[in-house]
């Protein structure tokens, strides 16, 4: 029999450490801070986030799957609940809600009213072309691309440019067939 | 009527200045926080000895001249936030909560990584927060 798997992310959210949401901000914004002095170009700063994003989405994935208990997801609409109420729960403390599903099933957007990392944030002129967030469209990135699925991630709407909330595009490009790194026959 | 708040950091280097009133009498405001300066570092300097300032962060009424009164709050960083008003009978608990508020949201400001430490506050939203609390204030109106 198949455990469970959960409908949201709070049982698991409860049940892990946790760390100070006003920490984890302040790391987060002095993170940033850093890159912009280093690179100085805001696309190139963009450009890392999404980067470093990656590689934790990478590696996050499996921590994910083996704390959380989730069976294989059916389809892609599956997948997209299952990033939204239980994973970003388990991570960010936050749960978002899956809307605009395009005709194919093969996009969707994430949308959070609530994001722990812009607290405090208010984004200077200079760095209009800030994505601020944009490490969290790496880590969805990454970790989906983990399990074997690509994906392209924009940003739609963003508090930080006056809007009213996050929306991230996400956008299914193609399943990859598991490979196997050894032969069969060998 | 609060005639104009300030906030001065611990080197007494201005942080944010505020007047909520006509700008002609702009320099002279400036000119009362600038006294009001000296006398927060005399009271700091020459504390009352007897008790043990453990969260004495309000100042109280620094400075009264003839239609302005100046009150004060340190923070225990040493900055220092400043308020003057035309009122001339103004609640003690009132004030209180007014700085509460304008240290509540100077500590918000402050967080966002992107202001730098010692130098001027540019957050568009502490001025309309500030904005919002000054306009809320009104003697009498708070128990």
């Amino acid at each position: 029999m198949a455990p469970l798997v959960p409908k949201t992310g709070d049982a698991i959210f409860a049940s892990i450490d946790r760390v100070n949401a006003e920490l984890f901000t302040l790391t987060y914004g002095a993170m940033v801070r850093q890159l912009l002095t280093d690179l100085e170009e805001v696309d190139v700063v963009n450009k890392q986030l999404d980067q470093m994003g990656y590689n934790i989405g990478a590696r996050l994935i499996d921590e994910f799957l083996a704390k959380s208990n989730v069976s294989r997801c059916v389809d892609f609409k599956e997948t997209a609940d299952v990033i939204a109420k239980v994973g970003l729960k388990m991570f960010l403390g936050v749960t978002a809600s899956v809307s605009n599903w395009d005709p194919e099933g093969s996009s969707f957007s994430l949308v959070l009213d609530d994001n722990p990392l812009v607290d405090f944030v208010e984004l200077p002129d200079t760095f209009q072309g800030l994505h601020y967030c944009n490490i969290l469209s790496g880590v969805i990135r990454g970790a989906l691309e983990m399990v074997s699925m690509k994906t392209e991630i924009t940003w739609i709407r963003d508090m930080l440019h006056g809007d009213d909330a996050y929306e991230l595009r996400v956008k299914l490009l193609k399943q990859i067939p598991e490979e196997y790194p050894y032969k069969d026959d060998e | 009527m609060i005639a104009c708040v300030a906030v001065v950091g611990h080197q007494n280097n201005p942080l944010y200045l505020q007047s909520f009133t006509g700008a002609d009498d702009a320099l002279k405001l400036h000119h009362i926080v600038h006294c009001s300066l000296d006398v927060i570092d005399e009271r700091v300097n020459n504390p009352k000895r007897s008790v043990i300032t453990l969260n004495e962060s309000y100042l109280g009424l620094l400075y009264p001249t003839e239609s302005y009164k100046v009150y004060g709050y340190l923070s225990n960083t040493k900055v220092k936030f400043l308020v003057v008003t035309t009122d001339l009978d103004v609640k003690d608990t009132d004030i209180r909560s007014f700085f509460r508020r304008f240290h509540a949201a100077y500590v918000d400001a402050v967080s966002n990584p992107f202001h730098v430490p010692g130098k001027k506050i540019i957050s568009r939203i502490f001025a309309a927060r500030v904005s919002g609390i000054v306009k809320a204030f009104a003697p009498g109106t708070y128990g």
